[in-house]
């Protein structure tokens, strides 16, 4: 599995299809309905999935030791972890479960790359 | 030499901006082109206060609020320049005074700093790292953080060195110095 993150916008999907090759059809979107797909072998947004289940009170680790049909994909995850610590506590709480996730997905990886203005910088 | 620098608030980007800029300035001018518009007493106190940090650093102050490549003559040929901040640039470029609001000032702002870049000798882009906070903005701040997300990527892509300081430390996303 290859992991790619970084902030907002800062050409993480961009980076995924030039240097891995993927197909943009090849990649799947998560957004706020909480559903995630390993099966195109590219996932972005995992940040929205970790926002959906943090909303519907899951566990958003769970998915990663149910199945380990993403460990050949190329997963994209927006680091959230700066800034000042959210009022909101939903968001309190998906800052933290981004950051848990991250880190254990970054163990499992066997690449890992953070997007700076759209330059890859390699962290493993 | 297009020097472009970015990371968190107060990590030293604006010391280090000065040091590079100075130390890149061989001949002709050095140039600081500052680009906030005061609106208030409170920006009023806070250009004094920047300009008193630079004094002695031997800057000549040039004033351009939006339109960037509008002080391209003012500079001269052969101009070292130090800008700060892009992220200012594009506030302005974005929020008109009168209310106005234009989601797309990325794309012109990008393009008149490109010009900006080409047509001096030196340049030390100094931008802001706001991306990687656990918020859900509304759509006026969301597409300032993608305008200068879109800037700051265009400028990466033709500079010559890619800078991230991290607490007065820097590390080198693309083109390693030293100075």
């Amino acid at each position: 599995m290859h992991l790619i993150t970084g902030g907002a916008y800062q050409g993480k999907t961009e980076y995924a299809v030039e240097h891995f090759g993927i197909k943009s059809e090849d990649i799947f979107t998560c957004t706020e309905d909480g559903k995630i797909d390993f099966g195109k072998g590219c996932v972005r947004g995992i940040e929205q999935y970790v926002l959906a289940c943090v909303r519907a009170g899951k566990d958003p680790g769970a998915v990663f030791e149910s199945t380990r049909d993403w460990e050949d994909a190329v997963l994209i995850c927006r680091d959230i972890s700066c800034g000042i610590v959210p009022l909101d506590p939903v968001l309190r709480e998906w800052r933290e479960a981004v950051g848990r996730l991250l880190a254990i997905l970054s163990r499992q990886a066997e690449s890992v790359t953070r997007m700076f203005c759209g330059l890859p910088q390699k962290l493993k | 030499m297009i020097a472009f620098i970015s990371g968190g608030c107060k990590n030293g980007k604006s010391t280090y901006a000065q040091n590079l800029a100075k130390s890149l300035c061989k001949t002709g001018k050095l140039c600081y082109v500052a680009t906030m518009i005061p609106h208030d007493e409170e920006d009023d106190r806070r250009i004094a206060r920047h300009l008193k940090e630079r004094e002695g650093w031997g800057f000549e102050t040039v004033e351009q609020g939006t339109d960037i490549d509008g002080c391209v003559d003012r500079l001269g040929s052969g101009a070292t320049v130090l800008l700060d901040s892009v992220t200012a640039l594009l506030s302005n470029e974005m929020f008109g005074p009168d209310g106005t609001f234009r989601p797309d000032a990325g794309i012109k702002t990008a393009q008149q700093l490109r010009s900006l870049c080409l047509a001096v000798d030196n340049i030390v882009l100094v931008s802001d790292y706001l991306y990687s906070d656990a918020q859900i903005y509304d759509e006026y701040t969301e597409a300032y953080r993608r305008g200068l997300a879109h800037v700051d990527r265009e400028l990466a892509k033709l500079s010559d060195t890619v800078m991230e300081v991290c607490f007065g430390n820097i590390i080198f996303h693309r083109g390693e110095l030293t100075i």
